[in-house]
Parts: C-alpha cells; structure tokens; sequence
C-alpha cells in the first residue's frame, strides 16, 4: 500500500507546484510585458527622436560640456560658501525643530496622547512626502528671494528624517530607567532630561550628520528655485549657453560633496 | 504611628482581567525591615509599584507619614516619590550618564527645571553624593559611566540614589535577582546598615527566602495576592513557608 | 565608618566639579565654535533676523489668501491624471532600471565580493558616488539640455539617481553576509560569478527587496518634480502654474502630491512589511 500513496502523494505535489509555477511565470510575463509596454509609451514614442539624432549628435552635445570653462572658478568661491552655510544652517534648524516633533511623535512620551501624537505624525509625513524643490518654491513665494528660503526648505526636508528616526528610538528606550527617574519625584521635564536624552543621544546626532551630508547635495539646487547657492550659477551658466562653465560648477559641486562625505565620517568616527 | 500604613490596597491591570492585588493591609513602622516574600506572580513587585503609584492602585489607601498618597494630585505624587528612595532589579540607571550624575538624580525632586537642565545642584548636594559614594565604596567611580560598571557596583549607586533622596522610606524591588550570591549578601548588607543609619524603614520584596530571613525583622508571604502570613521573622518557620509557597511546589 | 568603605582613604574625594580641564574645555570650545559659525553663516548669507519674525505671517498669508481656496477640480481634469499616470510610470521605470543596473555594480563595489579589487572596485565605486553625489534635479536638468524635453530624461535621471541609493546600500548588504557560504561555494570550486549567485544572492535577497520597495518610494517622491525641469509627468504643471502666478492650482497640485506620496509611502511600508515577514 506504501509506495502508491508514496506516489500519489509526489503526484499530487508535482501537480500542485505546477500550478503555482504556471502562476508564478503567467506572472512574470505580464510584469515584463508591464515594462515593455511602458517602455514603448514613456520613451520610444512621447521622445522626439528627430531632435536627439544620431549618437554622433548626442555625443556632440555632451561634447559641448568640455573642456570645462576654468575662468569661472574665482566667482565660485562665494556660492560654494554660501551653499556649505546653506546646508549647515539648514541642518541646524533642523535639528532644533525635529526635538518637539519627535518628542510629540513617540507614543510613549507624548504629552497628550489623543492631540499631539497626531501632530507629531502629521508633520513627520509632511516634511518627507514633499520635495526640498517644491518647499523651496513654497519658501521662497513666502519670504522671497535669497538664501533665507533655501535654508527653510533645506530644513523642513530634514525634520521628517531626523524625527522619524529618533522618534523610533524613543519608543524602544528602556522604560527601567524612565521609571527610575521618576520614581525620584521628578516631573515630567525632568525624566525627558535624565532618563529620555542620555538613552537616544547617539541615535540623534548619528542621524543630524547623516542629514548634514544629505543636505549639502540638497542645498545645491536650492538655487534652481532662486533660494541661492550653486544652484544659481549652475542655473545661470545654463541660461547662457555656457556649456563649460556648467562642468565647472558640476566639478566644485563635487568638491563640496566630497568634503561634506569625509567630513561627515570623520565626525561620526569622533563622536561615537 | 507607624510610618506607612497600607490599607485594603486592590488593583487589576485591566477591567476584565484578574486582580493582583486582593485588599492588602499592612503597617510599616519606623525601625522596621520589612520583607514580602512569596511565589513569582504573587503581586510583589505591583504591590512596591503601587506604595509610590509607578502602578495606579484600583482602590485603597497608602498612607506615608500622615499623608495620604492615594489620594493627592500630580504635583503632591512628585512631592511623595521624593520621599520614597527606590531600589531596582535591574538597578535601572542611566547607563549613560556618570556615576556622579545618576546618583544627583536623586535629587531631582529638589531642584527646578532650569538646574536641572544645566545640571547644576547645590553644593550640599554634591557633598552628600560623595558622601555616599564613599560608604558604598565607589569613591574611585564618581566620574565613570554607569555602564562601565559591574552588577554589583551599579546596585550599590543604585543605592546611592535612593539615599540622597533623604527618604522617609526605602522601597526595594528585587535589589539581588540580577546579582551573584555573595554580592546578592554584601548588598543586602549594605541596604540594611546604611538604611539603619539613616533611620529609615525598608520595605524589600524579595524571592530570596533565605536573604529574607537573614535580614529583616518582619514578613509578609503573598500568595495570588492575598496576604497569606504577617509577623515577625522569628516566627516563619517550615510550615508557613510551605503554605505560602504551595503554589509554587503544586 | 562602613565595611564597604574598602581601601580608599576617606579623605581621597572631598571635592567634585563638573568642569574637567581638558575634556570640559575642549566640549565648550567646540560649542563656541559652532554658534561662532551660525553667526558668522548668518551674516554671511545676509538674514535678517526680523524676516524670521515676520515669515510666519507671511506664510499664513500665503496659505490663507493665496493658495486657499486649492482650485481642485483642476487636479480632476483627465488630462492631468494623465501626467499624473505619466509620472508613475516614469518612477517605476527609472527605479527598475537603476536597480537591476545596481545588482552588477554593487557586486563589484563590495569590497568582500568584488571579482576584481585592483579595477573593477575602484571604477564602481566612482560610479556610484557620482550618481549619489549629483543631486537629481542636476541630473534632470543635464539630461534635458542633452535629450531636449520629454519623458526620456525623466526616466535616465531618475535611474542614475535609482542607481546611486539603492547601489550603496546593496553592497552595504553584500558586505555584512555571513562568509563561512561563500567559502562553501568557493570550496566547490565555482568561479565568482556562481559563487554570486549561489552564495551572496540568496542571503541578500529579502533585504534587496525591501530596499528596491524603498527605491521605488523615493523615486516616485522624485519623479513627481522632475517635471519642473522640463522632463516629463506632473512636475511639468508646476512649472507652469508656478510662472503664471496661478497659486490656486499650485495648491492642488501640491496636495496631489502629497497625497500621492503619502499613498505610496503606505503601500511600500505595507510591501516591505510583507517582504520581511515572509
């Protein structure tokens, strides 16, 4: 009797993975023909194939880039300043504005349960779903030109970031050590200062300088929108045709960059 | 009049749920060493909680020198807790923080919120803490990190910071269950002649029997939160041991 | 006095002061500096610091008389919903193609992994850097002056920038696996690329699908501005609505877009949710 139920039970298996592998590449093919379908409609048709060319055109408009247009390196000196102060200053605010929101946004620290927690989440959301170019507009429609509204945009995306995190890390501290704190007599500002700040500490600032480097990429297009930097000399070089100079100011973005990645490891290595 | 005075304390985590606590009455008087012993889940640690209100009690009173705990508002618990020192399992410091500054915590209930943010305490303070930190024998620690600390020298800040809060009572949770044997003694030691020098009553829940029996002066054995024994420790012998920890051998 | 007094002298510690002379000095020091350098940044850049007062007002402002009230029916409009399509379309194109370009280029960017330390590890992780380091927007904007207006530079963009955040944080994982399989593998004797496959893809591939889900999200977040650059999807009549001072649309559309977002950020975490716990 064994081995025909031995048998019966392999058939019924084989049959069955069968059926899901029969689903499992129906699937598959509908995914790729997803794809493919999009492809055709996104690029092979909505694109002006005329205007691209022929590789050689395209290779001639890149070629435009070079060489890179080297007289404009003194008048990237200020930009390149204001861009790193943008992003600073910007991450600083930051991190000012992400102690209340995260502070309203840990479930187990929230003031008022049923009113703040909401808000806490509310802002968190906000201040990540949208796009530092759109805040930038919103910013600079508000309090105008210049680097005012670029370092409120750079901002406000960093707040949603740096209060997620840490509000996470509030909501596993070690509730033992709150109790103890209050378990003193201490009110409630007081356990947030002892029992709440030591425990995430670590988290906060490994996060501040992750948002810092973050954040000078994002101060580059500031700019774009009119809330200064290199943004605005990338903008304006484009503006006149001047090929070069966009390499050149591409090439000091980097610069930037690089130093803002060095600098960030080597300050995370010396605080924690 | 005794110093704490419990009276047909009752609690239940949830309205559905079972009750922990099942009407508790006892008194605390002032030289005493009170020690609740009993099998795991008998309502130790709530009943400790619920003296300084970390755990609402349902109903009942606690009553510390006169004042009635259970029934003041937010500001009159903070006042409360401050005169109650608290020792825990898990010794809960700051691990964070200095030695120094886990045992000024203490403090807290003293000092505004602007002090306490710049961490700036009275002198006096900071001579009791040193103080202290001597008769505990860390002395060489003060400046330490609390977790750079061994189980028993983190117990014994712990100790530290219950003290400084110049309580009217000591309430202890379990201060040995994270602990080897010999330091479990040395700390019970410690908690008992430090607590004589100061003048104050402990009241210690403990699973230890053994430890129990060695150092306090009265018993209370819960069990499924009812108070199944209460005298001195004189008078716990073979069979009411059995009796309160029946449970546990069924 | 006590039996736990051990053998420091008593008189050892009599005195206490917070402030430590190297350490102390050294943490104020680099407080100063840094407040320092928030002065100095503000003059720099030429804040008012009485803007800053009135900027709430004018935000309210511009909330209250401006943007309200959102010209919603204009978000409703078929031709719209298009481009909003249009943009969905553009994400998940752009972060499909920036992760599968990212498997092969996270395998040599790791430093564990990688068939060749001497070339191939120096030249991927370039690669990667510079997608990372060029901000999107710079991208978009490149791509269009090379490409000219449409959804094609959208789409490149969108995947080196797919390329850069997903590539870093693949070879993060390719560079924690556990070893003792590779080795196995390797005893086996399969040259690199088998021993990708059967050893390092397997342990990766529950965390690869959760970041390609994140991906996806930050894309998307993207792709809705791409258009601001002239590349295509919704971003495009933000621009517009934005030059013509229409900021009744402007405010539908901003909440288009952040209801958008908001749905897709739900929908990932509910995915990545799936992913891991199966």
């Amino acid at each position: 009797m064994m081995p025909s139920t031995l048998e019966h039970k392999l058939a019924k298996i084989l049959t069955k993975r069968k059926k899901y592998k029969a689903i499992r590449y129906g699937l598959y093919i509908f995914i790729f023909l997803l794809v493919l379908g999009s492809i055709q409609t996104t690029i092979i048709k909505d694109t002006d194939w005329e205007k691209i060319g022929t590789f050689g055109t395209v290779v001639k408009a890149l070629a435009r880039f070079f060489p890179p247009d080297f007289s404009l390196f003194p008048h990237l000196v200020k930009p390149t300043i204001e861009t790193f102060m943008i992003a600073c200053l910007g991450t600083f605010l930051a991190l000012v504005l992400a102690i209340p929101v995260s502070w309203f946004a840990a479930h187990n620290i929230t003031p008022y349960k049923s009113i703040t927690y909401p808000i806490g989440r509310a802002i968190m959301t906000l201040s990540r779903s949208v796009h530092e170019i759109v805040w930038g507009l919103i910013f600079v429609a508000a309090v105008g030109l210049g680097a005012f509204p670029g370092i409120l945009a750079v901002a406000m995306r960093s707040i949603g970031f740096i209060s997620k995190l840490t509000a996470e890390a509030i909501e596993d501290i070690n509730p033992g050590q709150m109790e103890a704190i209050r378990a003193t007599g201490a009110n409630g500002f007081q356990v947030i200062l002892y029992a709440v700040i030591p425990q995430i500490l670590p988290v906060f600032v490994g996060n501040t300088i992750f948002q810092w480097d973050i954040n000078i990429r994002r101060a580059t297009i500031m700019g774009l929108v009119g809330a200064g930097g290199l943004g605005l000399t990338f903008h304006r070089q484009l503006v006149m045709y001047n090929y070069g100079g966009v390499t050149t100011v591409i090439i000091a973005l980097l610069l930037l960059i690089a130093i803002g990645e060095v600098g960030s490891y080597y300050i995370r290595k010396a605080i924690i | 009049m005794a110093t704490l005075e419990v009276k047909d304390l009752r609690i239940r985590y949830n309205r559905s749920g079972p009750e922990i606590l099942k009407g508790l009455s006892f008194n605390v008087e002032q030289e005493d060493f009170f020690a609740i012993i009993g099998p795991s889940g008998a309502g130790k640690s709530t009943l400790i909680r619920c003296i300084n209100r970390l755990v609402e009690p349902n109903s009942g009173d606690v009553i510390l020198n006169g004042r009635n705990i259970t029934k003041v508002g937010r500001r009159g618990l903070r006042k409360a807790r401050r005169n109650m020192g608290m020792i825990f399992q898990e010794f809960n410091l700051v691990e964070r923080m200095s030695v120094m500054d886990n045992v000024l915590s203490g403090r807290l209930g003293y000092i505004g919120n602007f002090r306490s943010f710049l961490r700036f305490y009275p002198r006096a303070d900071i001579q009791r803490a040193l103080e202290l930190l001597d008769e505990v024998g860390l002395s060489d620690f003060v400046d330490k990190r609390a977790d750079e600390l061994s189980g028993g020298q983190r117990q014994r800040v712990g100790i530290a910071r219950a003290l400084i809060q110049q309580p009217q009572i000591l309430l202890v949770d379990e201060p040995t269950s994270s602990l080897d044997p010999k330091i479990a003694r040395e700390v019970m030691g410690m908690i008992k002649q430090m607590s004589e020098e100061a003048g104050v009553p402990v009241l210690c829940n403990i699973h230890d029997v053994q430890l129990a029996l060695e150092f306090s002066n009265k018993v209370i054995g819960l069990q499924d939160g009812f108070k199944k024994f209460e005298g001195p420790t004189k008078k716990v012998d073979k069979a009411t041991l059995d009796e309160i920890y029946a449970m546990e051998i069924l | 006095m006590t039996a736990s007094t051990l053998s420091t002298p008593r008189d050892s510690v009599k005195t206490w002061r917070r402030f430590k002379y190297p350490q102390s000095l050294i943490k104020y020091g680099i407080m100063l500096i840094i407040l320092v350098f928030i002065a100095i940044s503000i003059q720099y850049l030429n804040i008012h610091l009485e803007r800053v007062l009135t900027m709430f007002g004018r935000l309210g402002n511009l909330f209250a008389n401006r943007y309200y009230p959102p010209d919603i029916p204009y978000i409703l409009d078929s031709e719209y919903l298009g481009y909003v399509f249009e943009t969905v379309k553009m994400a998940y194109l752009g972060a499909l193609f920036g992760i599968l370009l990212a498997i092969p280029l996270s395998w040599f960017a790791s430093f564990n992994m990688t068939p060749n330390k001497r070339f191939l590890y120096p030249v991927a992780r370039f690669l990667l850097m510079v997608c990372r380091a060029v901000h999107e927007m710079i991208w978009t904007i490149l791509l269009v002056t090379i490409l000219g207006f449409g959804m094609l530079p959208g789409v490149i963009a969108l995947s080196l920038f797919s390329l850069g955040f997903t590539g870093k944080l693949f070879s993060e994982e390719i560079e924690a696996i556990n070893q003792g399989q590779v080795e196995a593998i390797q005893a086996t004797g399969a040259n690199p690329l088998k021993v990708f496959v059967y050893a390092v893809l397997p342990q990766v591939r529950v965390a690869w699908t959760g970041i390609s889900i994140y991906t996806w999200d930050a894309a998307f977040r993207a792709a809705t501005v791409v258009g601001f650059f002239g590349a295509g999807g919704m971003g495009w009549y933000l621009r517009r609505t934005v030059q013509q001072v229409e900021s009744n649309r402007v405010a539908a559309i901003l909440i288009s877009i952040v209801g958008l977002v908001i749905i897709s950020e739900v929908a990932s975490a509910w995915a990545r949710n799936k992913v891991s716990t199966s």
